[in-house]
């Protein structure tokens, strides 16, 4: 359980995140969607512990994020791969669970690659995938940690919208499958409200929350699903309330 | 992968058109010294040298071995501190602050002025070389390890901190590694310049080394004995480089570095 109260972060006067309040519960998959700058990467840097709260407070299944990060509870996945060049995408999988000194499993390693489409692949350097591949590999490192909690800045951000799309579709069936609970950010609104199953929209001067939806579509999600009326219905709403908070 | 490989190999060209240049080159200091009759005590023809070099192997070699001495304890101690004074410099900020800019002005301050000032503190002694090549090695090291261990890109440790990993895992398992380029680059000035060092200081203070022979040969109007050490050193000089260029070689394609960024 992710709990944030009245958080807020500010850099040498400036704003980027006030007075948030935010409850997630275990096994919640939560988008976090607004614009550039409206604060929600700070948002999930404070949650995951990479940013310290000006004021207000973090807990992470009770505890400062701090404690989460030792225990290897915390699993990152940033915009950038951040795959290390000089190791296999096997190596790179496993090194992280490594360094939280967890028991190591590369047997679990290879399969979860495996299952993430990667067969035949364990052994190339980054270099050698494309971007969406580098992607499926940092998302294994993250779930391969073995963290209760995975926090996502814009994973897809660098990538072509079909691969988006893809990958968007293989995300949702891994949480269903691992269970964990995810905090995904994202500057797409269709995105947010494809994965999530509660949007939160962000606004930015002084980044807030402007509203929270329960996303209303069928589960198991598949692209089917970005074709349908209600999925068209919800990106409207999430759109509508994004502008109106800026007029 | 293939490419790679491709890049790696030494074409035939790399090597037909150095070793004819070379040839030519030993060619016209022949014809130089033989058609226009220069007198041999002036320019000594690539065949007296040659004799000179054939003639007393051992005199060379221990020179050379002198001189090599003061190449790697000075650029072993000048290597050593550099890359140790990198990390306080990547690491501690308010020591970067403080020194950084020292070590980019000192630069331009030629340090072969320095080496009458150690004459004095240190003495005539090989001591004196020693610190003479450290201090001429540690400032290319210092600096561009110093780069090499700002390199990584902010996500990676990012990345680290998250599973809350400390400064140590992150400068093994993250800068390190991605500083190996520069290091190398330091690495190569260096070497080079190690050599420079131990040559100069072995005209100040020396009583033994290859710079010694050069000075004395001067000294002597012996240009062949000159030419002969010249030899010895231009080998000395292209080995250390080779060897450094081997190992980074064999560094990056272990690390798959040409993929770095």
């Amino acid at each position: 359980m992710i709990d944030l109260e009245n958080l807020t972060v500010t850099f040498d006067g400036f704003t980027a995140v006030a007075d948030v309040d935010l409850r997630i519960d275990d096994g919640e998959f939560v988008t976090v969607v607004g614009p550039s700058g409206c604060g929600k990467t700070t948002l999930l840097r404070a949650i995951g512990g990479l940013q310290e709260p000006t004021r207000g407070t973090v807990a992470v299944d009770d505890r400062p994020p701090s404690a989460a990060q030792e225990t290897g509870d915390i699993g990152f996945v940033f915009q950038q791969h951040t795959l290390l060049p000089w190791k296999s995408a096997l190596e790179n999988v496993v090194f992280l669970r490594e360094l939280a000194d967890e028991p190591p499993d590369r047997a679990g390693a290879r399969a979860l690659l495996e299952t993430m489409g990667l067969e035949g692949f364990e052994d190339a350097r980054p270099a050698a995938l494309s971007g969406g591949m580098k992607q499926r590999v940092a998302i294994a490192r993250a779930i391969h940690l073995g963290a209760d909690v995975l926090l996502m800045d814009e994973p897809f951000g660098e990538l072509d919208e079909i691969t988006r799309d893809e990958l968007g579709v293989e995300i949702r069936a891994l949480w269903r499958r691992e269970r964990k609970t995810v905090v995904f950010v994202t500057h797409s609104v269709p995105e947010a409200v494809f994965l999530g199953d509660r949007c939160v929209v962000m606004c930015d001067r002084p980044g807030r929350i402007e509203a929270t939806f329960d996303v209303d579509l069928p589960s198991p999600r598949d692209a089917e699903a970005l074709g349908s009326r209600a999925f068209q219905e919800q990106v409207a709403t999430v759109r509508r309330t994004l502008h109106e908070s800026y007029e | 992968m293939s490419e790679r490989a491709e890049t790696g190999r030494i074409a035939g060209s790399d090597v037909v058109y150095p070793t004819a240049a070379l040839c030519a080159g030993v060619a016209l200091w022949w014809a130089l010294a033989r058609l226009l009759e220069i007198p041999s005590f002036l320019l000594p023809s690539p065949a007296t040298v040659a004799a000179r070099l054939a003639g007393n192997p051992e005199l060379y070699l221990a020179n050379a071995v002198s001189t090599l001495e003061k190449v790697v304890y000075g650029g072993a101690i000048g290597i050593g501190a550099g890359v140790a004074l990198a990390v306080f410099v990547a690491y501690v900020p308010w020591f970067r602050r403080a020194v950084y800019p020292y070590l980019v002005t000192v630069r331009v301050l030629p340090k072969l002025a320095v080496a009458p000032l150690l004459l004095i503190y240190l003495g005539t002694g090989t001591a004196t070389a020693i610190v003479f090549v450290a201090l001429i090695t540690f400032f290319p090291l210092v600096l561009n390890a110093a780069a090499g261990l700002d390199r990584a890109p902010a996500a990676h440790r990012d990345l680290l901190r998250s599973v809350g990993a400390g400064p140590l895992e992150r400068l093994l398992y993250v800068d390190v590694p991605y500083a190996i380029p520069d290091v190398f680059a330091g690495l190569k000035q260096s070497v080079t310049l190690a050599v420079v060092g131990a040559v100069v200081s072995e005209w100040v203070v020396a009583d033994d080394g290859l710079g010694f022979l050069i000075l004395s040969g001067s000294e002597n109007v012996r240009p062949d004995v000159m030419l002969a050490a010249l030899v010895v050193l231009l080998i000395v000089g292209l080995a250390l480089y080779g060897l450094v260029a081997v190992a980074q070689g064999y560094v990056h394609d272990r690390l798959g570095l040409e993929a770095l960024d």
